[in-house]
């Protein structure tokens, strides 16, 4: 047993050392870049790795791992879902609502389910029977949430005082260490790729997001695996946004939650750098999407200006991803419109 | 001829398990869907009028035909990116930049020419650096615009530490009148700034649908694998259509710091939204369901009409955001409805 680790790490040595180094890192390049850049920033500024400050981080990652996860399910089967942050910031809202006028934690996480839900099938609906192609469904569905959202709270944040139980969800850990928020994502995650990965449904999915003549060849009916898909994620990001008022002490009055959209998507692009083939995958975003949350915390630490958090993000976005496209080479167009 | 099938629309492909059946006999329904939008929205417009009579009068719409000039060009910037099959997420970053550039400059007594010629030539860097990423290294467009948009997103937050207004109406009349001119300055009746976007309608529009570079543009929207077989520089005139977004927002940027006199940091961000309703708008009023250019502008400036009722009606934000996902939906709805009668 030890002799075939050795025999495994000689093998990637001597790899290294024949000059396929340009081969390796651009195979793993991205998972490297990553660990060295978080390494660098917290060597720098060792209060990163206080483990105190790691469980923040992974507790601070939370809602945008959830959200990058159910783009990830929209993306998986070839759709594109604009409205997710808009979805999140409505559900955030009506959750505020809800708790403020003391009805309980589970009334606001049901009523943050329905209404992912029937957002999701109404996207589901536009995109599958009326035939609009799902980048513009959803920004249409995006713009309706975003006023429904604006006509519920007035263009005012709405803030929570005095909820202890119901800010368990999202601020306590469990044995004073391991944020419960965290779990919540572990679980779901787990669920998500099971599902995706394991199950009969979840591989049409796939197959219709990589090739939907081939897939209806096969004979799987494409349009179940895209209504599916958006019901999954809008369920997904309806149940994140009653976290994120946990999380958040309330909601806040930023309505197009365009800024969730945008990290989250980068992080689900993020996530296929991962595999050699480029493929989506709900582990591979979640990785990202800590990723992305740790960064900024260590930016912070390190004193960089906020200012610049959202440039250095836009820098590692496109280098990371530049590793796995830059030997295909092909034009950058897209699908889903 | 397997690689041309699998790259037919995806939409169709979703919808050919079941035949849609249309009423395509009636004479009426055609006509209707030829002209129907058109005439839509001519409707939507009187109704409006009928409903508040101050809306559609001569210096009301003066007015909005100058509002809607930022909209205006920077759709045909985004327009210039869509009808090759990809998406700038950068241009109302973008078009932020620009205004701020021009009010710095104008506030740190730059010369005024520099006011108008730097913004214009970040936009060209910006551009080309988009057509690098995205046509030349093969970043699909969704992630190299959004990386370049947090990019200069940092960039002008740095520029005014961290988001402070540059007022320039506030400046002696004589530092911005050159720089004003653009924005608020008239020509017998008819404001400046409205012969301006006019003028790059046109050369737009010439340039998109009736030069040789449009038509490679056209080629490469239909498929870029042939376009490539059949000799076009695909690389280039991919990239290019980045490089001319870039260009028109950073004017439209511009014209708008020119007209309100204050240039605000993450202002414009809101548009980019706007920008892809306009664009869907031009798509349904073309008889062949294509993205073009005097579309798109006519969409901008109903978007804008609409955007300017509803403050008319005193009706605030939340109307708009509704409507113009409405809108959107309609619009759409009507296109695939036209579609699905076309190639049947």
């Amino acid at each position: 047993m030890k002799q075939g680790d050795a025999g495994i790490a000689g093998k990637t040595l001597s790899k290294i050392l024949n000059g396929n180094i340009g081969d390796y890192l651009l195979k793993r390049g991205t998972i490297v870049g990553m660990l060295v850049l978080i390494l660098v920033l917290g060597i720098r500024a060792p209060v990163f790795f206080d483990v105190t400050n790691l469980m923040d981080v992974l507790k601070q990652g939370g809602v945008l791992t959830l959200i990058a996860i159910s783009q990830t399910v929209v993306l998986i089967s070839g759709g594109f879902d604009m409205s997710a942050g808009a979805l999140l910031q409505l559900t955030s809202n009506l959750a505020a609502g809800f708790i403020l006028a003391n009805r309980g934690s589970a009334s606001a996480i049901g009523l943050g389910v329905v209404i992912g839900a029937v957002a999701g099938l109404f996207n589901a609906l536009m995109v599958v029977y009326v035939k609009i192609p799902s980048f513009v469904a959803t920004l249409s569905s995006m713009l309706i949430m975003t006023g429904a959202t604006l006509f519920y709270n007035d263009g005012k944040s709405i803030t929570l005082y005095d909820k202890p139980g119901f800010f368990y969800i999202g601020q306590g850990y469990i044995g004073g260490v391991i944020p419960v928020l965290f779990l919540i994502v572990l679980v779901i995650m787990s669920i998500v790729h099971l599902f995706l990965k394991y199950t009969k449904t979840g591989l049409h999915m796939y197959s219709v997001g990589e090739n939907i003549q081939a897939a209806l060849i096969r004979g799987i009916n494409p349009r179940k695996a895209v209504f599916l898909s958006f019901i999954i994620a809008g369920i997904l990001v309806g149940f994140t946004g009653v976290l994120q008022t946990s999380y958040n002490y309330g909601a806040s009055a930023m309505t197009t939650g365009m800024d969730f959209l945008m990290s989250a998507l980068a992080a689900s692009l993020m996530g296929t750098t991962y595999s050699k083939t480029g493929e989506l995958s709900v582990i591979g975003t979640a990785i990202s999407a800590i990723f992305i949350s740790s960064l900024s915390s260590a930016l912070i630490a390190n004193g960089v200006s906020n200012m610049l958090q959202p440039g250095l993000l836009g820098l590692v976005l496109i280098a990371s991803i530049l590793l796995t496209v830059i030997k295909k080479r092909e034009i950058g167009q897209i699908s889903f419109f | 001829m397997s690689d041309l099938k699998a790259n037919t629309n995806r939409q169709d492909a979703i919808g050919a398990v079941s035949v849609s059946k249309t009423a395509k006999e009636s004479r009426l329904y055609n006509f209707f869907l030829q002209n129907g939008v058109i005439l839509g929205m001519v409707f939507v417009m009187l109704l409006f009028h009928i409903i508040n009579p101050k809306f559609l009068v001569f210096n009301n719409l003066r007015n909005v035909l100058n509002q809607s000039s930022l909209l205006i060009i920077m759709s045909i910037g985004m327009m210039m990116a869509m009808s090759v099959k990809a998406v700038d997420l950068s241009i109302a970053q973008l078009a932020d930049a620009a205004g701020l550039i021009s009010a710095i400059i104008i506030i740190h007594r730059g010369p005024p020419w520099m006011a108008f010629v730097a913004p214009v030539v970040f936009g060209l860097i910006v551009g080309l650096l988009n057509a690098l990423m995205i046509s030349y290294l093969g970043i699909p467009a969704i992630i190299g615009s959004l990386g370049m948009m947090f990019i200069i997103r940092s960039m002008e937050l740095t520029l005014t530490t961290s988001g402070a207004a540059q007022v320039l109406f506030t400046l002696p009349p004589k530092m911005t009148r050159a720089f004003f001119f653009l924005g608020i300055g008239k020509v017998g009746p008819v404001p400046f700034l409205t012969i301006f976007t006019a003028i790059i309608i046109v050369a737009a529009h010439f340039l998109r649908h009736r030069t040789v570079f449009g038509r490679e543009m056209d080629a490469v929207e239909g498929n870029a694998r042939v376009a490539y077989l059949s000799g076009i520089n695909v690389r280039k005139v991919f990239g290019l259509a980045f490089v001319m977004g870039a260009i028109l927002s950073a004017i439209a940027g511009v014209a708008l710091a020119a007209r309100t006199g204050s240039a605000v940091p993450r202002s414009v961000e809101g548009y980019l939204m706007e920008c892809f309703v306009s664009v869907y708008l031009g798509v349904i009023l073309s008889r062949r369901n294509k993205m073009n250019v005097i579309g798109t502008a006519v969409g901008a400036l109903f978007v804008g009409l609409i955007g300017n009722w509803i403050t008319l009606m005193g009706l605030g934000a939340p109307y708009k955001f509704a409507i113009n996902g409405l809108i959107i939906l309609i619009a759409l709805s009507i296109g695939t409805m036209r579609k699905s009668n076309q190639s049947s």
